[in-house]
């Protein structure tokens, strides 16, 4: 028996770590890695409420998502990995081509 | 002790939980890029325990399969590729932190009005239904796997195949993205 009021706070804590990671963090892997911390907190939601609205189209949803999560991430890294061949770095910090 | 046991089992969602937020927290925290990347698998692997006891067992060996199975690796091997040479981190944190505790705050905020009435109402779950046109010969709260292929395929076939062209695209973008320059 799950409460959904935890299911919620635990999945907006992550959503929270997510964010504050995207936004301190310099390395560009680890700001991917919050990326998909932050679509892993939305899933946990869309099951949520699939659970406690007798619909499976939470599940369907979340399935879609974890798709979509795979794909951005292999081209996040493939731009980590081009990047690092031209600019030989991988702290955001270092990219300020479009700083003029 | 069954006593215990009894209390862990019905437990199990917060205890996965807040392990996978432990996760996340060392995710953002650690100094290492390879100790980030075990922490986010260690916390992908609570989140699919999360799916589980949330009875949705097909979502969470699914979880484990692309999660464990796919990115992790994926996410290893470009930190061993990139971070071998001069891991030259000055300081770990930017300057932004500032910005990050104002966007958090906000979120708690949206939070707060958005699910005000979920988190003091009362909510009790249900089990899974389908349209009775798909649910034919299906014990829909204990075969998860099928229920949600035939919810997937009724209601949501476009979205998925859309999803299949979007990784297909992903595919070849990642292999002209990372390839070397000379042919």
């Amino acid at each position: 028996m799950v409460n959904l009021n935890a299911v919620l706070l635990i999945s907006f804590a992550m959503f929270s770590i997510g964010i504050a990671g995207v936004l301190i963090r310099r390395n560009a892997l680890v700001i991917l890695m919050c990326v998909e911390l932050m679509l892993n907190a939305a899933n946990l939601n869309f099951i949520a409420f699939a659970r406690h609205s007798g619909s499976v189209s939470g599940q369907a949803f979340a399935l879609l998502v974890m798709g979509f999560a795979a794909a951005e991430v292999a081209v996040g890294l493939a731009l980590v990995v081009a990047l690092y061949r031209k600019r030989d770095t991988v702290q955001v910090d270092d990219i300020n081509l479009l700083k003029g | 002790m069954e006593h215990f046991i009894e209390t862990i089992g019905r437990n199990m969602f917060a205890i996965f939980g807040v392990m996978a937020l432990g996760g996340a927290a060392v995710v953002v925290a650690s100094r290492s890029a390879v100790h980030s990347v075990l922490a986010f698998l260690f916390a992908m692997l609570c989140i699919a325990g999360c799916f589980l006891s949330l009875e949705a067992e097909f979502l969470g060996m699914a979880q484990i399969l692309v999660y464990a199975g796919g990115i992790v690796v994926l996410f290893l091997f470009v930190v061993m590729l990139v971070e071998v040479s001069k891991a030259k981190e000055k300081e770990v944190f930017q300057l932004q932190s500032r910005y990050a505790i104002g966007a958090v705050l906000l979120g708690v905020a949206a939070f707060a009005a958005v699910f005000r009435k979920v988190i003091f109402g009362a909510a009790s779950p249900q089990a899974l239904v389908l349209r009775t046109d798909l649910a034919q010969g299906l014990d829909v709260a204990k075969q998860n796997a099928q229920a949600v292929s035939r919810g997937l395929f009724a209601d949501y076939l476009l979205p998925f195949e859309i999803l299949s062209v979007v990784l297909l695209v992903a595919l070849v973008g990642a292999v002209v993205l990372a390839k070397t320059e000379r042919v």
